[in-house]
Order: structure tokens, then sequence, then C-alpha cells
């Protein structure tokens, strides 16, 4: 084994540090008490920096209140609940839907209509393989869609007279990608009806169900956002 | 309320998601702060304004890397932000402008007196010698000997390879021990001043 | 940190007799005299890796990145019952479009914006009518569109593109793409992308792009056609399943060797494995038409 120098060893020692051992790095440590300090030295500085985590401690509530007034202040924190003024504001078109959803916004809106759906479709989603399973599958998929279907047909309406006055353009394309996914829903709805289990269908369909929840909120939020 | 929750709820501007977000990270942050300014009333400034940046984001936050990581990659870009405005140089996050650096290696220091640090080291003196690193040295033994936080953890924080992140932690180690040094013997020349002192006042 | 430049093209000194002029046009036309674009320039000095975020409900914005550590936000407002407000928080950079009274026509509400930003900046667009197009951006981006179509050009980074009818292209970019709409066509060109989800209902989607190794790669739509095209390098992983449509396939692909690959039991469906199968790539459409092409 080669033995090495200070020079050499200063030059080689941080991976050492890091874990690395090497036989020649050994055999100059246990040779030299200068380096043996450098590396002893640089131990304790380690150890004295872990030993500093333990006092850790929060920082002062102060901060937190005035990191809250700032993003309060930024319009970039609210509370689920409405506050008055706001509903007070609020365009009835776009009502029912904070008052179902108490203000969600709207992506989650739209989870939850998909989120309802899929809970349905997963209780009854057993291996289909009686009749009666299938049956039960269609029914409790006519149960969990009808007041949705309901709920969603109200929206529409009021998101329609909401739209009224908004940009033309952006009205013209907001309803006729309505009437296209209206188009898409009832097509699904037929495939899922001929065929319960196909799973491809049930996707299309609850995709469907989801982007007409995400259409009617984005032609809420424009109806409020005239009023 | 788990993490993954609130980073959701927070995305949408939930209140209560965001205080859940602030009061599981808020002490790491603070401490990083902390040690990296060393007074309470900047560290309090600092700690605030990571947060409020991270909140302004939120939205664009993937999952991509933990969010911890990403949090504290703000964190420190605001502290070294700060840093660089106080020592009014634009220096890049990988500053090591030490002049001995040059060469690529360590200080040759052998062959000076051999005075040992341990025993000596205490919080104080240490907390003393990190103030006087260079940013871009401070963040990175504050991030793994204080914090823990592993190399490749550091290296995404700090936008570095985990190379560079071993290599800045060892000059910054070497450096922190030349700076107890100069302490030491700086103490030792006071001690042997006042001992003179006490000497001649006897006679 | 702002410096702000209004340059009212009708208030020049130079051209007050032009404006009497105008302005008798402007009656004989019809035309209001105040009718006329106003432009507007700002410039904000930022740090790495800013935020931008721009709302307007109508407007052609064009977002391109340059190398100096400021954002430049030029406006051009088509009336003066128009405002924009662009403020700066930090390292965020919001820019929004309002109408200063109510009953405003589209026209009169119409913005266009040119942004240069830093090549590392995130941006958060949402503009509802006329067009967005973004170049050479590499941060994430979150673009939300109603009619309005959207191009992007070597970009990368986390893009999320949501239209209701509006187009998507993308050229060149990188990075994860997930684009939805439900009636726009996509045009994924040239991508160098490890992730892709792109969903329409009635729209065509054309992929024409890298497969990476690792890469996930799933275009779905209800009608329409899904174009994907390949070269004899590629190494993927496929199925593609239309429900009620034809899927028409010039890939020689393999039988599928592991276990657990999902068997579609409805529909036109293929799968299988060409080359290393490094790739996964799921194409499905309810009654559209799936091609799977050799690429020219």
């Amino acid at each position: 084994m080669a033995i090495i120098k200070c020079e050499e060893f200063l030059s080689r020692f941080e991976p050492w540090m890091e874990g690395e051992r090497h036989a020649d790095i050994q055999a100059h440590l246990r040779n030299c008490p200068h380096c043996h300090a450098i590396v002893n030295d640089l131990n304790a500085i380690q150890a004295e920096a872990r030993s500093w985590s333990s006092s850790e401690t929060d920082a002062p509530e102060r901060v937190w209140t005035a990191l809250r007034e700032q993003l309060e202040k930024e319009g970039l924190i609210r509370d689920t609940v409405l506050d008055s003024k706001r509903s007070g504001r609020q365009a009835a078109s776009a009502r029912w839907l904070w008052g179902l959803f108490g203000g969600v916004p709207r992506p989650v809106l739209a989870g939850a209509y998909l989120a309802a759906l899929i809970a349905v479709a997963f209780a009854l989603s057993g291996p289909i393989h009686k009749k009666v399973n299938e049956e039960k599958w269609l029914e409790g998929t006519r149960i969990a869609t009808s007041p949705l279907r309901a709920e969603l047909n109200t929206a529409e309406q009021n998101s329609a007279l909401s739209l009224a006055s908004s940009n033309s353009d952006v009205s013209a394309s907001l309803h006729q990608n309505l009437a296209i996914v209206d188009n898409y829903i009832a097509l699904c709805e037929k495939s899922v009806r001929e065929d319960p289990q196909n799973e491809i269908a049930r996707d299309y369909l609850y995709e469907a169900y989801r982007q007409k929840a995400d259409l009617l909120a984005q032609m809420s939020e424009r109806g409020e956002n005239v009023q | 309320m788990p993490e993954a929750d609130a980073i959701r709820l927070a995305q949408q501007g939930d209140a209560a998601a965001f205080e859940r977000l602030y009061r599981l990270h808020n002490r790491r942050v603070y401490s990083l702060c902390l040690r990296m300014v060393g007074n309470t009333a900047e560290a309090e400034d600092l700690t605030q304004e990571a947060f409020l940046q991270l909140f302004r984001k939120i939205a664009t936050f993937r999952g991509e890397s933990a969010f911890s990581t990403w949090l504290h990659r703000l964190a420190v870009n605001v502290v070294l932000m700060k840093l660089r405005k106080k020592s009014g140089t634009e220096s890049s996050l990988e500053e090591i402008t030490e002049p001995d650096e040059e060469s690529g290696g360590p200080r040759r220091d052998f062959g000076g007196p051999d005075l040992r640090l341990s025993g000596s080291i205490d919080r104080v003196n240490l907390q003393r010698a990190v103030e006087q690193l260079p940013p871009g040295y401070k963040s990175v033994f504050v991030l793994h000997d204080v914090q823990g936080y592993e190399h490749n953890e550091i290296a995404e924080i700090m936008g570095c390879s985990i190379g560079n992140s071993k290599s800045q932690l060892h000059k910054a180690r070497m450096r922190l021990r030349e700076l107890l040094h100069e302490a030491l013997r700086a103490k030792a020349r006071e001690d042997r001043k006042a001992a003179s002192a006490d000497a001649g006042g006897e006679d | 940190m702002s410096t702000r430049r209004f340059v009212p093209v009708q208030w020049s000194s130079q051209v007050t007799r032009k404006a009497a002029g105008l302005l008798t046009a402007g009656l004989l036309l019809g035309v209001s005299a105040f009718a006329s674009p106003r432009r507007q320039e700002q410039h904000f000095k930022v740090d790495a890796r800013p935020v931008i975020t721009i709302h307007n409900p109508n407007g052609l914005i064009t977002v391109k990145a340059w190398t100096k550590s400021e954002v430049m936000v030029i406006s051009t407002l088509a009336s003066d019952q128009v405002a924009v407000d662009a403020e700066q928080m930090g390292n965020r950079v919001d820019v929004s479009t309002h109408g200063l009274s109510d009953s405003l026509s589209p026209d009169d509400m119409r913005t266009d914006f040119q942004i240069n930003v830093p090549e590392d900046a995130e941006l958060q667009i949402h503009n509802d009518s006329g067009s967005v197009s973004v170049a050479n951006v590499m941060g994430d981006m979150n673009v939300e569109t109603v009619a309005a179509g959207v191009d992007l050009e070597d970009a990368a980074g986390y893009l999320t593109v949501k239209t209701v009818g509006g187009s998507f292209q993308c050229l060149r970019c990188a990075g994860r793409i997930e684009v939805s709409s439900i009636s726009g066509n996509f045009r994924l060109i040239d991508l160098r992308s490890y992730h892709v989800w792109a969903q329409t209902s009635t729209g065509n989607i054309l992929f024409n792009g890298e497969f990476l190794p690792n890469g996930t790669y799933s275009l779905k739509n209800y009608s329409g056609v899904i174009e994907v095209r390949f070269s004899p390098a590629d190494s993927f992983d496929m199925s593609a399943t239309s429900l009620k449509g034809k899927v028409n396939n010039e890939a020689k692909l393999t039988p599928p060797t592991h276990q657990h690959h999902f068997v579609p039991k409805w529909g036109n469906a293929l799968f299988g494995t060409f080359n290393q199968g490094r790739a996964k790539v799921e194409l499905t459409s309810f009654d559209g038409t799936i091609n799977i092409l050799k690429r020219d």
C-alpha cells in the first residue's frame, strides 16, 4: 500500500468525510496527528451543528397573523362558507351551485358530480355475472343519475339566462358545446342501457357528465361576473 | 388533515388548508432562515415572504418533487436574494468567492499552531462563524449539517449537482474550521493580554 | 418596480389636424373617433422563475421568451371602455383586463397582448376568445380558453391546456402535456414529451412526435379521428380501442407478452408491442376512427 503525504490526504479526504473508506487514507490518519486533528475538528463542527435541530422552534404566531392578512388582501384564500356580502350580490343562476357545494370552485364541483357517479358505480360494480346484478346496476345508475340529471337540467336553464348579456362569441361557443355534450350524454346513456357491463361506455358517460358540470360552472361564472 | 389533502385544498384557496401547511412546515423554514441570517426579526420576515411566495404559486405545484423540497427551494431563494441585496453584489447561487479556491482545493494550513477545536466549539461561536460564511456555503451547510437534508435533496433545492453540493459542504466546513481557529487564537491573545495586565497591576 | 409608458396614439401634438380629419371621417363613416386603439407598455424586473398570470376576455395573446430578467407587457386596447391592470407582487406579475362600463361588445373588450418573459417563467393564462401563442418558454404553463385557439412552440415543463371549442397546436414541445377540450382539434407535432394526455370529445387528434422510452401517451376522443404516426425506430406497447368505429393499423405489432395487460372486451381493439415496447400508448375512441400510420 502506498504511503501518502499530508498534501495528498488534504486533496482526497472530502470523500472520506462522506463515508468512503480507503486504506491509504486510513493509514495516514493513524500516523499523522495533524490531519487526524483536522478530521476531528470537522466531526466536532458537524456534531455541534446537528444538535441545533433539537432546539428548533416554531416561528412566532405574529408571522402567521401577518401572513394570513396578506393572503386575504391578495385574495388568495377564502373561507369555505360564503360571506354575507358575497351572497347578497350573487346571481340567482349561480346560487344553486354554491348552495350545494358551499362555494367550492369549479374543478371540485365537476369532480363532485363525477365522484357521486363513481361511488354509485363502484357500489354495484362487483362481477356482474347474474342478470339480477345487472338489473340492480341499471336501477342503481338510474337512481344515482336521475337527481343529477335534474340538477344539471335546472342549472342549464339558469346558466342560459345568465349568459344572455355576456360576450356573444363565448356565449355561442358555450351553448354549442353544451349541445355537443348533451348529445354525447344521450348516446352514452343509450350504450350503457344496451350493454350495462360495458366499462368503456360507462367511463365515457361519467366523463360526459363531468364535462357538462364543468361547462355549466363556466357559464355560471360568466353570468355571475356580468351581474 | 393529511398534507396531500391540504395541498389540494390550498390550491383551491381553502384557508384552513393554508394554515395546515403553514403549521406543518413553518418550524423548518423559520430555523433555516434564522441560521442563515442570524437574527429573529429578519428570520420572521423571510419566513413570511417564503410562505407568501409558496401560496402565490401553489396552484402550479404538480407533485413532481416532494412538497417540502419545493418549499425549501423557495425559502432558500428568498434568503439568498436577501443576502445578495445586503452584500450589494449580484452573485450566483453557487458563489464560492474565496481567493484560495482558485487552486481548486482546501487551504493548506498544516504547519501552523495546532489548536484543538474539540471542546471549544459551542453554539455561540459556531453560529458566529456560520454567519461569516458566503451565502452559497452557508446554505449547503445549514441544509445538510443542521437540518439533515441529503445531498440529492440539497441538489434539488439549490438547483446544483450532487457533486457540487458535496464539494460546497466540504469547503464550508473547512472554512468554518479556519474561522473557529481564528476566533480561538484571538481569544488566546486576549487572555494573554489580560493576564499580563493583571500581572503588571499586581506589581 | 414597473416602468410604464402609456402611448395613446391619437394624443400626439403633431396630428392635431389629422385628428380633425379623423373626426370628420369618423362621423361620416359612423365610427366613433374615440374607438382608436390605445397602446400601453409596462416593464417589471423579476428574479428566476417568475409567475405571470393573464386574465383577458377577448384578444390575441402572444408570449415569447427573452434573455432579460424582466417581464414586458405591451397591451393594445380596442377602446377606452376597457382598462388593463398589471401589478407586481414579489416575483409574480398579474395582468388583467376589465371593462369600465356594463354591456360592452366583444369588440370593445378586445385587448391584444404582447408579453416577453424570462425563459423559465411560469404562465397562467385565461383568454376566452381570440388566440394564445407561446414560444420558447420552458416553465410550467396552465392555459384555459373557451373559443380561443392555443398554439405552443418549443415549450417545456408541465403544460396543461383546457379549451371548450378552441383548437390546440403544440410544436416541438417537451415535458408533460395535458390537454382537454370538447370540440377543439389537437395537433401534436415533433413532440419530445415523456407524458401526453389528450382528450377531446368531437375533435380530431393528430400525434406525430417521438415516443420516448418509458413515456406514456394517452389520446382519447368520442368521435372524430385519432391519427398517430410512427417510425421504424420507435418502441411502444400499444392498445387502440374504438367502441363503435374503426381501427386502421400499419404497425407490425407482436402480441403482448406480459400477463396483466388489459384486454378490452368491447368494440374494435388491437393491442401489441412494437419493437421493445418501451413507451406506452393508449388510443381510445367511442365511435371515431383510429389510424396508426407510418411516418412519411
